[in-house]
């Protein structure tokens, strides 16, 4: 968890990437529909990045992206889904109930709890709940630790630093300083729990214009950082743009037989890079997303 | 005044809050969101309402959209607290209530939002329990709702998986497990409501379109009966009117299958 502390960390999307390693324990920032490092994901998928640890709180596209294009091997999420509106993610509930993927299913706090260790240097830290749940099951490596003041037994959850947090933001500076708009989720926890933040940016600015924003993740925890422009696409990076219902049901929709997971893969992944990828998303439609904020009734139509 | 089944269903939720709690619902619940601004727009204007997803206290958001975490949902708040300042104040004792599903109940309360069939082989995954494995365990009450009473398979003998927990666990009671919250006090589904007497589920109030016999037999546990069971009292034409203001599309109408959505009611 050393500081990097290089002035410039801009780099090209390919190279972030290849900083992820197969194997590896990667944090997911951002959370639902909101600032999922979705740039990052494709990426990941086409250099076949494999084996992943994934972790994170509440997931949605891009667990169940990188599930599909079989890159995760072990799923500690406390969630992967699509809320009540399109409900269960297909690719990761299909590869659950076959037996592809170790669901590790963890619980919000317990995962807070376990980074909040990894930035504390400590091996452990308790937690109160947890115990008598199914949950408790799915995790031989929990352990139980009485306290030495009240005689209470608790569970012990192990420390948790991932090699790596990818991280989405609507700006950043070429240092890695970064805005986020809150809710920040477990974003900061997993920027000082994690060996390196990659990042990607909506928008690289000035350092002076990320500090009058406010800078929620410092440089020094920052490995890279990447011009991405609607990076979080199809998920939102408010203030910039609102996610994209439709574009989300249509991977659902896709992801219903694994031949038609593969085919959203292969037309909006493996074919191409993230400008074609703007493209067949079209400039309309990202500016429809943008214009949000213009009136409720254009922000409410994108969801009726 | 018509109105139609999933109005009556958020009123209901949002009377199971009470002024000056502080409350909170998980992600993926339109109902128990709607009921929240319900609630504090009405009969409990001194409770805090911290939302979902976005963590903001007290928001006022122009619509309800269909995902827990868009920006309309800190619009009005001053406030937004962060992740783990909430987490912290869930384990802590200091939120008052919360509201909690789940595609199995038992009788005690403990909910399964893992896996049909169990884990690690399950029949049917679903998403997950979010923050419910640890703050079911400290919050100090618990508002448990469910709309698929009626299938059958949902208030079921024993839950195949325990996600969050009720008043007992097979490991034990919450004393024994060294829980600090209430536990489950309200259960609403949309058949009738329950309290929790002793610790296990007991039918409180129907409602007028359904049948003891009928809720009895959507219940897979051994049905307890109040001995004042009355039926639901009826909505205000202000609470139904609130609803359809705070929730212009109709989000919460997700939750409920077709044939919920016909029943309907006049005032």
């Amino acid at each position: 968890m050393a500081f990097h502390l290089d002035a410039d960390k801009l780099t090209d999307l390919n190279s972030a990437a290849r900083l992820v390693p197969s194997g590896g324990l990667v944090a997911l920032g951002g959370s639902l529909s909101a600032r999922l490092p979705m740039a990052l994901v494709r990426e990941l998928i086409r250099l076949e990045t494999a084996e992943l640890h994934v972790v994170g709180s509440a997931h949605s596209i891009d667990v169940d992206l990188l599930v599909a294009a079989g890159a995760i091997k072990v799923c500690e999420q406390s969630y992967v889904g699509f809320e009540q509106d399109h409900g269960l993610a297909p690719a990761f509930r299909r590869a659950a109930q076959n037996g592809e993927l170790e669901v590790r299913e963890s619980c919000c706090d317990t995962v807070l709890t376990q980074i909040r260790a990894a930035e504390m240097g400590l091996p452990f830290l308790p937690v109160r709940g947890v115990k008598g749940t199914g949950i408790r099951e799915l995790h031989p490596e929990y352990g139980e630790v009485t306290c030495p003041f009240t005689g209470e037994t608790l569970v012990a959850v192990p420390a948790l630093s991932p090699d790596v947090a990818l991280i989405h933001a609507p700006m950043g500076d070429r240092a890695g300083n970064l805005h986020l708009e809150q809710p920040y989720v477990l974003d900061e926890r997993f920027a000082a729990g994690s060996a390196a933040v990659v990042a990607t940016v909506d928008r690289i600015v000035s350092t002076q214009e990320v500090a009058e924003a406010g800078i929620v993740i410092p440089a020094y925890r920052v490995a890279a950082v990447v011009e991405a422009p609607f990076g979080a696409h199809p998920t939102s990076a408010f203030p910039g743009y609102a996610y994209d219902r439709a574009h989300i049901a249509e991977w659902v929709r896709a992801a219903g037989t694994p031949q038609g997971a593969a085919a959203y893969l292969e037309q909006y992944v493996m074919s191409t890079d993230e400008a074609g990828y703007r493209e067949m998303i079209g400039e309309q439609r990202m500016a429809q997303l943008r214009g949000y904020s213009d009136s409720t009734e254009s922000w409410m139509s994108l969801y009726s | 005044m018509k109105f139609t089944f999933d109005e009556w269903f958020v009123v209901e939720l949002a009377r199971t809050i009470r002024d000056g709690e502080v409350t909170f619902h998980g992600f993926a619940s339109p109902c128990a969101q709607v009921a929240m601004h319900l609630a504090k727009r009405t009969h409990a204007p001194n409770m805090m309402l911290i939302e979902g997803a976005m963590y903001a206290v007290n928001p006022t958001p122009a619509f309800i959209p269909p995902t827990g975490n868009d920006a309309v949902l800190k619009q009005g708040a001053v406030y937004s607290m962060r992740f783990e300042e909430f987490f912290d104040a869930a384990v802590r004792g200091d939120i008052d209530r919360m509201f909690l599903s789940g595609i199995q109940i038992d009788r005690y309360g403990n909910a399964n939002l893992t896996a049909v069939g169990g884990m690690p082989r399950p029949k049917v995954k679903i998403g997950g329990g979010g923050g419910g494995c640890n703050v079911s365990a400290t919050v100090r009450h618990l508002s448990i709702w469910s709309t698929n009473h009626r299938t059958g398979r949902c208030l079921v003998s024993a839950c195949d998986f325990i996600t969050d927990v009720g008043h007992r666990t097979p490991a034990g009671t919450r004393a024994e497990l060294g829980y600090t919250g209430g536990g489950p006090d309200w259960m609403v589904t949309e058949l009738g409501i329950f309290d929790f007497h002793e610790g296990r589920a007991r039918l409180r109030r129907i409602f007028p379109d359904v049948a003891v016999e009928e809720l009895e037999a959507a219940t897979a546990f051994d049905l307890e009966v109040a001995a004042d069971l009355t039926e639901v009292d009826p909505p205000e034409r202000s609470q139904i009117e609130w609803v359809r203001k705070l929730d212009p599309i109709g989000i919460r109408r997700n939750e409920f299958r077709p044939q919920e959505l016909q029943r309907t009611f006049g005032l």
